[in-house]
């Protein structure tokens, strides 16, 4: 979409320019020039001033984990038993939170208020946004 | 009473119905939702000429509402389709309300019906999904409630032991209630030993997935005394709701049923001490200790010290879910209309063993989607007009 009528649009929409950085290798969200506030799930709007003024800035990759949930998968007749898998809810420092998971991290390792990196995972035809257990400084 | 809404007292509900509880196998959503249509007009005094209001919405139709006239054959003057999940039916309360009064319709018929237990064994995912949660393989809804559940273990010191104890009052209650799909006994013990779903949510913390329908019928307030039920008054209520995804939600601990009970509340002109029953949309354990706080019943962090001891279980000072709830009367996917038909039949007096004693006012809340929106209606018998 470019020029329709009286509107200006952007040259692509937010996911689709989401997914292009994740795809090239880079994490990175939007924030908001008038308001300040970092934004995830990208949007064409701010959801805190309603401002169209939204740039997209490398994000630290940083953040806490917030909370988590384990599926214990049930053994099924004739499958091997599927391991647990734990979903988590990240707290970006820039301030967002996202859903994620800690790819071969047992689910006992991982705990509220952890610190964790983002990783891009990815094949060819699909890039995800993981995270792991970031080492402690001290 | 103190309160500066038109709408409080205005309206009633005077026919409510049930069709096809637990399973229904060979009947479709549509079937056994006019059987419950049928069934609350019929108590009502009422035909299906008599319609001309509908609220409605499901999970197996893309239009719903409309579909429902096709198949009733209805000619409505207003129609209210608004999907906000399995809360929508507690929002209609007052959407209903809104359009008798205003005059643009005479008789409301809120209603809902679903197959999902002989229909396709699970629950049908909605058509779209939060794109940025889905590839880290969630299981919807259960995971959102898990990672609410988590954190408020991990904030307040909420055990699951706690959370046990509310799937053990629901059992309670179902067992007085001979239209509840479970009513075997049911122990703590039960709960903590049955089979881990989604940490720390075990089996019997969640819903159970049924067939049923469920069907309301509201008047304006004057014609309802003229109409064959004791009217069961509509006093308040309110909506809320910030998000859609769990990942989108601002703090897991805390639902958006603080607004739209203290909206229920000002409207009805009653605080959380003038309310003899509550039913709580249970579609987790975890739910019930979150609405009770929410809605100020207790402090934020308290409520799972609350449910401890019987408290809302028969025979406790806080019925909560009378008719055994989501999660041992029957869940189809939304289980919103449930609260009201309960709140009806406790306020008419009419709940046979399962009465809870000088129940004059009752307060309904509604869930939808992954604790995204929130609804809550109160209402009352004659005395609290």
């Amino acid at each position: 979409m470019s020029h329709t009528g009286h509107e200006t649009n952007p040259a692509s929409g937010p996911d689709h320019e989401f997914q292009t950085h994740v795809f090239d290798g880079k994490f990175q969200l939007q924030r908001c020039e008038d308001c300040g506030i970092a934004i995830f799930m990208p949007r064409v709007i701010c959801p805190t001033c309603g401002s169209f003024a939204l740039e997209w800035h490398p994000a630290s990759g940083l953040g806490t984990i917030y909370s988590q949930a384990t599926l214990r998968p049930r053994a099924k007749p004739g499958e091997q038993p599927r391991p647990p898998h734990s979903i988590v809810l990240v707290d970006l420092d820039e301030g967002p939170r996202m859903m994620s998971h800690l790819p071969s991290v047992a689910p006992e390792d991982i705990h509220i208020g952890m610190r964790v990196r983002a990783r891009i995972e990815g094949t060819l035809s699909k890039h995800l946004i993981t995270f792991r257990p970031e080492e402690s400084k001290s | 009473m103190t309160t500066t809404s038109s709408l409080r007292g205005k309206s009633a509900i005077v026919g409510v119905g049930t069709a096809g509880l637990g399973e229904a196998p060979g009947f479709n959503a549509m079937d056994i939702q006019a059987l419950a249509v049928r069934a609350a007009l019929d108590e009502a005094g009422l035909s299906l000429k008599d319609v001309d209001g509908l609220f409605c919405t499901n999970m197996s139709h893309t239009f719903p509402a409309i579909s429902t006239i096709e198949y009733l054959g209805l000619n409505p003057r207003w129609i209210d389709g608004t999907n906000t999940g399995g809360s929508s039916f507690v929002a209609y309360a007052l959407s209903a309300t809104m359009a008798l009064e205003a005059g643009l319709c005479d008789v409301a018929l809120i209603c809902y019906g679903a197959t999902m237990r002989s229909g396709s064994g699970r629950m049908v995912p909605a058509a779209e999904q939060p794109i940025y949660e889905l590839p880290h393989r969630p299981r919807y809804p259960m995971t959102a409630y898990a990672l609410a559940a988590t954190r408020h273990m991990a904030q307040f010191g909420t055990t699951r032991k706690q959370l046990a104890t509310v799937a053990v009052a629901a059992r309670d209650w179902a067992q007085l209630n001979p239209d509840a799909f479970e009513r075997d006994p049911l122990t703590i013990e039960d709960v903590l030993a049955s089979r881990m779903v989604m940490e720390p949510l075990s089996l019997r913390d969640c819903c159970l997935l049924t067939d049923g329908a469920g069907a309301v019928v509201m008047t304006r307030a004057e014609r309802a005394r003229d109409l064959a039920q004791k009217p069961t008054y509509f006093l308040g209520g309110g909506v809320a709701s910030y998000n859609r995804a769990i990942s989108e939600m601002p703090d897991l601990t805390s639902t958006a049923a603080k607004d739209s009970g203290k909206r229920a509340f000002a409207m009805a002109g009653l605080s959380q001490g003038d309310i003899d029953i509550l039913q709580l949309y249970d579609a987790f354990t975890i739910n019930v200790i979150l609405f009770l706080e929410d809605l100020g019943f207790c402090a934020k962090g308290e409520g799972g010290a609350f449910v401890e001891n019987g408290r809302i279980a028969p025979n406790g000072s806080l019925p909560v879910n009378t008719n055994g709830g989501g999660l041992s009367f029957c869940h189809p996917g939304m289980y919103g209309v449930f609260t009201l038909i309960e709140a009806t039949r406790q306020l008419r007096g009419t709940a046979d063993i399962r009465q809870v004693e000088k129940a004059e006012t009752v307060l309904c809340h509604g869930n939808g989607i992954t604790l995204s929106h929130q609804a809550t209606a109160i209402f009352g018998n004659e005395n609290t007009l």
